[in-house]
């Protein structure tokens, strides 16, 4: 349990600079959201709700000894597995553009995959952090089989987007724990030739435009192209100081979709401006190296995995979703942890990055 | 040991790692600079065309007002339905939807836009003009849920001219600029600009300058709020010389008879015009909204030429009221004297062919009064003989006719008055003495246009001055009125006032004495004038197609009045009236309309029966090769 003197190595920096990343982003939703004819709208105090829920469980995670939730990890992912299956059970699972992803708790909807990432970072860190030296290929691949269960499952709702956010956690996980350098060039040979069977098979055709769009966003400018050619004007009609809070016409008159959500950071930047975008870039890097700071004075390899798959979702995310705010990925249903509107991303985020806190708070007891 | 491996592993692992997402962090803060820095003026650009939209506010043409600040055309609110392309994510999905919304066939939407594809994309194109109610509702029902997002509803003011068509001719209409005048530079293109009548003369003071509105537009094209707004500039207000009163009077008194016709109504010091009317008229309001095909093709077709201004466009055979050019030129000349008799015994010969009188009986010995009190056809063969062709050219000339008039409206065309030259140089032919025969009488090849007989009118009237007749009274520049100067005379002659009044003389006689005028009699007021009527096929022709309306005669009467220091000088022309005396009877109510007004007293009102004689009198004329009058 929680002791008085872990109050003392409790990594303030980190949790301030998470703080100012929600406040960032409830700011931005609040701008981006604002409608001068209706006033403004009520998404931001569910985010700040959101916030507190998250501060709540990021508590739940600080408190018990990180080691308490990897001796249960498989317990947790057991119930990950079963919910993520009930998710897509027409009735249990609830429905909304044309994906299931959600379990409706009354007032609010819960969305199970936000924390498979976490249930996956457990059970890959006590998995990993059992064996001594670096893992052989059947580690591997028992590691990589309890990756794809969730993922696959994900993927059916169908949330590409959020499944994929999952891989980065068995690669982080499994280089950390010391994978060779040839298997990890093999998977990314694997990919480069599975890549034109899955263009085949695999994926759906808005899929495909998106992808085809991203390499010529001219091909289909009122189209799919049109919401990537509109984040880059966003982006660049920003300017160095951008054109003020609630000042933004690209958000503001909805030239650009989703701008609570997935282009929350494009709104950033046209009304922060260049400013703007490096405090936020540089916040989200504070956080990333401070927990590779905390994996690095684990006092176990088991902190270690547990912190680098946690960071290695979230990193993934942001670097994914700030890239494409630019208009420079393709258009994925991809949010930006700590920023982007949506409760089960926040409390999550939150209660992953307590179990950050937990691993460096603990670095010296037994 | 393993576990200390383990741990330098881990290290040097997340050491990589930290320098990787550095190098990440690094290339999307440089990606952020390029975007927002390098070429953020590129996208600041494109942002502004996403959002700005600039509408056209058409500037309000000026009010035309009469002579005594009633008003003549005036705007009104009308609404149009545009599409800016640049706005439309579909241009031809929103041709479908639109001309669905809008009731009318896709194709004549099509052809709209083909017309203006090649102008810049942020120029609107206006697909219909003043709307009505339920297609404005029904666009903008559609635009609400996002499907005409490309689709603009204006309101633009519109010409508004006075009910059933007034003077349509006079005013002319607007329609939108022609490619040519585009290219001229005159106008830039969808400018609304003068057609015809004064719209078209005075079109640089009417139009006005097109303000422009800058708007803030969302992504479903609604307008969230206004930048910037350039007001339009009125159009200058402009008076004419025209008398609402009178134009209403001419107006009331042709449609109270079956004719069509024109009438000129001037005031003989100056040439200011009163009143001006050519029927049938067109209804100028179709123009001002866009006039449909159907109209416009009808309006062309219209065997009856509604589209013609028979003021100053139509050519006819003057007839008698021809004959005080013939009278003035021999008294000038000095061949003859008022009191010079011929004897009529009601036909005459020369060179060997035989011309008859319009009094069959003949007029016994008769001098130049009664010559024109009478139209005795016989003095004047006689006193036309005597002066050649030249010297009628000559004088008709100086009074104003076979010129043009020079009045401020477009296209007006020249009438003739034949001469030894003209003939040569059109025809390369030598004048015969007996062809001058017919044209003492404003026959033969003699044509004229109503507002030329109008300003002969004016110049006997007078005393010799041939005024410009003119419509432009006063401007106001928005700093008050200032009063358009009077255009100077085309020429001036000095005519003998005794020979003057005894032209005059005879002119009086037709109205109050025995003359053919007597229908325009207005007691003390002194009314002079004449009669004539203007064959409208030869005579042989007439025999076997005398039934039909068309072919009956045109009937003249000219006039000024009081015959001392007259007041007002005009002609009316009745198509088909048959006889002058139809048409003085219009120029009755004309006149009495007029003096009515001069004195203060009440308007009479409109006429209903003008005792017309409508009796066909080519039956007993049939047969005869020579000219008539009456």
């Amino acid at each position: 349990m929680f002791e008085r003197r872990l109050y003392h190595h409790l990594d303030w920096a980190l949790l301030i600079a998470l703080l100012a990343l929600c406040a960032l982003g409830s700011t931005t939703i609040y701008s981006a959201t604002f409608d001068p004819s209706h006033g403004s709208s009520h998404r931001y105090i569910v985010q700040l709700y959101a916030i507190g829920l998250g501060l709540m469980a990021m508590l739940v995670t600080v408190t018990f000894d990180y080691r308490n939730f990897t001796d249960k990890s498989h317990l947790f992912y057991i119930a990950m597995v079963v919910i993520l299956l009930a998710v897509l059970i027409p009735g249990i699972g609830h429905e909304g553009k044309g994906a299931r992803r959600w379990i409706d708790l009354g007032s609010f909807n819960l969305q199970p995959s936000e924390f498979a990432k976490i249930g996956v970072a457990l059970v890959l860190a006590k998995y990993f952090g059992d064996n001594r030296g670096a893992p052989q290929r059947t580690d591997l691949l028992v590691a990589a089989g309890l990756t794809l269960l969730p993922f696959l499952l994900i993927a059916r709702e169908p949330d590409l987007g959020t499944a994929v956010t999952l891989l980065p956690i068995f690669l982080a996980v499994a280089y950390l724990a010391g994978m060779q350098m040839r298997i990890l060039g093999i998977m990314l040979l694997a990919c480069v030739l599975v890549a034109p069977v899955a263009w085949k098979f695999a994926l759906k055709d808005y899929q495909k435009s998106r992808i085809v769009t991203f390499i010529d966003p001219s091909q289909d400018a009122k189209g799919a192209g049109y919401q990537q050619i509109q984040a880059r004007i966003t982006v660049g009609s920003g300017g160095l100081s951008g054109k003020g809070f609630k000042q933004g016409t690209q958000g503001q008159l909805r030239f650009l979709p989703e701008v609570d959500n997935d282009f929350i950071f494009s709104v950033l930047a046209e009304e922060q401006g260049f400013a703007g975008v490096l405090v936020a870039l540089g916040l989200y890097l504070f956080v990333i190296l401070r927990s590779i700071e905390a994996a690095r004075l684990a006092k176990d390899r088991l902190g270690s995995y547990l912190v680098i798959g946690v960071l290695a979702s979230f990193t993934f995310q942001v670097v994914y979703n700030i890239t494409m705010s630019a208009g420079l990925a393709p258009v994925k249903g991809l949010t930006l942890p700590l920023m982007s509107y949506g409760g089960s991303s926040m409390i999550a985020t939150l209660a992953a990055f307590g179990l950050v806190l937990n691993v460096r708070m603990r670095r010296f007891t037994n | 040991m393993v576990a200390t491996e383990d741990r330098r592993r881990v290290g040097s692992r997340l050491q990589i790692l930290q320098t990787l997402l550095f190098v990440v962090f690094a290339i999307l803060g440089l990606c952020f600079w390029v975007l927002q820095i390098v070429q953020h003026e590129k996208f600041e650009e494109m942002a502004e065309n996403n959002h700005q939209r600039t509408l056209a506010l058409r500037a309000p043409r000026g009010i035309v007002f009469d002579r005594d600040m009633q008003v003549l055309v005036v705007n009104r609110h009308s609404y149009s339905i545009s599409i800016d392309r640049e706005h439309t994510k579909d241009l031809d999905h929103t041709i479908q939807l639109l001309a669905a919304a809008l009731k009318v066939p896709e194709a004549s939407v099509r052809e709209i836009v083909d017309r203006h594809r090649r102008e810049p994309a942020y120029r609107p194109i206006t697909i219909l003009q003043d709307a009505s109610l339920a297609q404005v509702a029904a666009v903008s029902a559609r635009r609400l849920d996002t499907e005409l997002q490309g689709v603009v509803i204006m309101e633009v003011p519109t010409r508004q001219y006075p009910a059933e068509s007034m003077a349509a001719h006079l005013f002319g209409y607007v329609g939108e600029v022609s490619d040519r005048d585009v290219a001229d530079g005159a106008a830039k293109s969808g400018d609304i600009v003068g057609q015809s009548g004064i719209e078209k003369i005075y079109n640089q003071l009417l139009m006005g300058t097109d303000g422009a509105r800058r708007v803030v537009v969302n992504s479903v094209g609604r307008e969230i709020r206004t930048l910037d707004e350039e007001s339009p500039v009125e159009g200058r207000r402009v008076q004419l010389t025209i008398d609402l009163d009178l134009q209403k009077a001419v107006d009331d008194a042709f449609k109270a008879t079956p004719f069509n016709g024109a009438a000129v109504i001037l005031q003989p010091k100056d040439g200011a015009v009163l009143a001006l009317t050519s029927l049938p008229a067109y209804d100028p309001n179709a123009f001002a909204a866009g006039i449909d095909r159907a109209t416009w093709a009808s309006l062309n077709t219209d065997e009856l030429r509604p589209l013609s201004d028979r003021a100053i466009q139509g050519r006819y055979s003057p007839g008698s009221t021809f004959k005080m050019a013939v009278a003035l030129a021999a008294l000038e000349e000095g061949i003859v004297t008022p009191d010079f008799k011929v004897y009529c015994p009601g036909h005459a010969n020369f060179y060997g062919r035989e011309f008859k009188c319009s009094a069959a009986g003949g007029h016994g010995a008769i001098d130049m009064r009664h010559a024109i009190e009478k139209s005795c056809d016989v003095y004047f063969y006689t006193v036309g003989n005597m002066l050649g062709v030249d010297k009628i050219n000559k004088w008709a000339t100086l009074l104003g006719l076979g010129v043009k008039s020079g009045i401020d409206l477009p296209n007006e065309v020249q009438g003739l008055v034949p001469s030894t030259e003209w003939k040569r140089e059109k025809l390369g032919q030598k004048w015969y003495a007996g062809e001058t025969i017919s044209v003492a009488i404003g026959q033969g090849q003699v044509s004229v246009t109503p507002v030329s007989l109008a300003v002969y009118m004016a110049t006997l009237a007078n005393g010799g001055t041939r005024v410009t007749p003119h419509l432009l009274k006063a401007i106001d520049d928005g700093n008050g009125w200032t009063p358009a100067p009077t255009p100077p005379p085309q020429s001036t002659i000095d005519i003998d006032p005794e020979k003057l009044q005894a032209i005059r003389d005879g002119m009086w006689m037709v109205v109050n004495g025995a003359g053919t005028g007597g229908t325009a009699r207005i007691a003390g007021r002194d009314v002079s004038g004449k009669t004539g009527t203007a064959q409208v096929i030869s005579n042989t022709g007439r025999a076997q197609a005398r039934t039909t309306k068309n072919l009956r005669d045109h009937g003249w009467f000219v006039f000024f009045a009081p015959r001392d220091n007259p007041q007002i000088a005009g002609v009316v022309f009745a198509e088909h009236g048959i006889h002058g005396g139809n048409a003085a009877r219009i120029a009755h109510h004309i006149l009495d309309t007029f003096f009515a007004k001069q004195d203060g007293r009440p308007l009479p009102p409109p006429p209903t029966d003008l005792h017309l004689d409508m009796s066909d009198p080519m039956a007993r004329r049939q047969g005869t090769e020579s000219g008539r009058a009456e």
